[in-house]
């Protein structure tokens, strides 16, 4: 085989399989599977393996592909436990402004902005009461809550105003990043040990 | 005659593909990435149709047709999947 440019062909897939590999996003690395597909099934083609060519490009690239985001989408997000009233109040506060409902949007907005440099989302997800809140985080539909402290009393308003959010986690890696990385001063941060309630670190 | 022309179409398309390989490494939008991936895919498929009618071989050239036809439609799910993503 004196053709040159079937070499040329060769080296494009270790090249395109390097981005696949050096790509940290999942998403995007998803994207660049489907070139390595494409410039695969295009070398498999010009070597004579018509079927395999085929295969590639309908399963190896399409099919895998959207299974694939599928899955990621599903794997990577963090499902926060939240009261329904919260959410409503935080839907009537683009009419009135109140100043407790602005902090929780801006905490949303915090989270969502610290969990997107690895590439999670955040899914609210309204319980009616606090019983209901804490069932949920026993078994494990939930990742986190995130609940309005209570005030204590009339004179501790002020402080009380300052950190009026608690949330809770029961995973310790989400404990780690949101305690190393959440600078807002809105909430106070609790790891919750499913296994052994007993257990718990503020 | 032939085969020196064949060699030069083919290299010429090759450095042609390089463009949207450089493109999907360094951009950092998703939906510029599916540009690129959108860009290779029709051109390796014109790539194996074009070498098909060279060498006179019908069977590459027939997968390079449902290469070139079904590939836009799973490009559209793949679309709408990415989009959902970014949306919720």
């Amino acid at each position: 085989m004196t053709d040159i440019y079937i070499y040329l062909i060769i080296a494009l897939l270790p090249l395109t399989a390097c981005m696949v590999i050096f790509q940290v996003n999942p998403y995007h690395a998803l994207v660049i599977r489907g070139i390595l597909g494409g410039v695969a099934a295009m070398l498999y083609a010009i070597l004579g393996a018509a079927d395999v060519a085929l295969t590639e490009a309908l399963v190896g690239t399409m099919l895998a592909i959207t299974l694939y985001a599928i899955a990621v989408r599903s794997a990577m997000v963090m499902r926060v436990g939240v009261l329904t009233e919260e959410l409503k109040q935080v839907d009537e506060n683009i009419l009135n402004e109140g100043k407790a409902q602005q902090l929780f949007s801006q905490l949303m907005t915090d989270l969502q902005k610290v969990f997107r440099q690895y590439h999670m989302r955040i899914e609210l997800i309204s319980y009616k009461d606090m019983d209901d809140l804490d069932r949920a985080l026993v078994e494990q539909e939930i990742h986190t809550t995130c609940i309005r402290q209570a005030p204590l009393e009339q004179d501790d308003r002020d402080q009380a105003e300052i950190q009026p959010y608690q949330t809770k986690t029961r995973i310790k890696r989400l404990y780690n990043i949101m305690k190393n990385e959440l600078s807002s001063s809105e909430t106070i941060l609790t790891y919750f040990n499913v296994a052994n309630p007993e257990e718990k670190h503020s | 005659m032939n085969l020196i022309a064949m060699n030069f179409i083919m290299i010429a398309m090759i450095l042609t593909l390089l463009i949207p390989i450089v493109e999907a490494c360094k951009d950092n939008n998703i939906w510029q990435k599916m540009l690129a991936l959108s860009s290779i895919s029709t051109k390796t498929s014109i790539m194996i149709l074009v070498v098909s009618v060279l060498r006179d071989d019908w069977m590459i050239g027939v997968v390079a047709v449902i290469i070139l036809s079904v590939g836009n439609a799973g490009f559209m799910l793949i679309a709408h999947v990415m989009k959902r993503m970014r949306n919720i």
